[in-house]
């Protein structure tokens, strides 16, 4: 690259940059305070409509499993509500939480099944405590 | 692209709660967002959906970043699976035109905008580490037309003959920059 070049390579850099609108930002500064220092984070593993590819025939019911090191978390995606269970089986509570807080709060009982509901519109995340686990599911979006 | 020094220890110090750190990331890498967004043809709250979405996965990989120069490539990738998560939800109401091709694994095009982001990145970097002086010279360069030398020499407070010099030198500094060399050809004219 001769010094032209560079200067008008710099200089698409920087445009690009400025043309970022503001809010993009900003809600990326927000997003820091999310930040979970105190629970492990469990990674979707399984995604029943992620699985099909050209998803022609969509899977009746939708099915996500996330999972921590010494437990999952399986949830169905219903009409009306999530059910889930976590495996293996071990009572606690458990939140459904969104951008705005915890909307929604669950027992989990002696099987490791519990209800959430109504399913959320837009992204969510679940965060449980059964006994010494703290665990705290990836993002998703249904 | 190789490790940039300067990211791994924003990501070291993000992880350790300095949100100055955090804040650094984001202004990084909101142009590659942004761009992503763009090319699914998304903007407005639907690319404000997506950033949110992209920028809690990026808090929450935090500690488990082992490669920097990697991150790049993983928001792009993430940008693009949330993109086309907003698509097909709203498919219903809004045709998208043919979509195989954007969601395709071998996608030329989508590898050069990665590129091309890498390089802008890389080159911002680089500018931001230039001295006070240097960032001031370069900016009245990039105006087109450039402002005269005259002018700039006002602003600056450069004699006009010594501005050529000057830039070559901001340039070259430019140029030395590892990182940035790493990902653009820098060799002389």
């Amino acid at each position: 690259m001769n010094d032209a070049e560079i200067v008008a390579a710099l200089a698409e850099a920087r445009r690009a940059a400025a043309e970022v609108p503001e809010r993009i930002r900003e809600i990326g500064r927000s997003a820091y305070a999310w930040r979970t220092v105190d629970a492990e984070l469990a990674a979707l593993s399984a995604d029943t409509d992620a699985a099909v590819g050209t998803r022609a025939e969509p899977a009746a019911v939708r099915a996500l499993t996330f999972a921590a090191r010494d437990l999952t978390i399986e949830v169905e995606v219903t009409d009306d509500a999530l059910h889930g269970q976590v495996v293996p089986p071990r009572p606690g509570e458990i939140e459904l939480r969104d951008r705005t807080g915890v909307v929604a709060v669950a027992r989990v009982d002696e099987l490791g099944w519990f209800v959430l509901g109504p399913v959320p519109r837009g992204m969510f995340r679940l965060h449980l405590r059964a006994g010494d686990a703290v665990v705290v599911t990836e993002w998703i979006t249904i | 692209m190789r490790n940039d020094p300067s990211v791994i220890d924003l990501v070291e110090r993000a992880r350790l709660g300095d949100a100055r750190a955090w804040d650094a990331l984001v202004d990084r890498y909101a142009p590659l967002v942004w761009a992503v967004c763009r090319r699914f043809g998304l903007g407005g709250a639907d690319a404000e959906d997506v950033a949110a979405s992209v920028w809690l996965r990026l808090v929450e990989r935090l500690d488990t970043i082992r490669e920097p120069a990697a991150l790049p490539g993983w928001l792009a990738t993430t940008v693009r699976r949330e993109c086309l998560t907003a698509l097909r939800g709203r498919k219903h109401q809004v045709p998208v035109g043919d979509e195989s091709n954007l969601d395709s694994v071998d996608d030329p095009e989508f590898d050069e905008l990665l590129l091309a982001q890498e390089r802008h990145i890389a080159l911002r970097a680089a500018f931001d580490n230039l001295p006070e002086h240097c960032r001031h010279l370069l900016t009245l360069l990039f105006d087109d037309p450039p402002a005269p030398y005259a002018q700039i020499s006002s602003s600056t407070g450069t004699p006009v003959g010594a501005i050529g010099p000057t830039r070559r030198r901001c340039l070259d500094r430019l140029r030395r920059d590892p990182t940035l060399a790493a990902v653009v050809e820098v060799e002389r004219r």
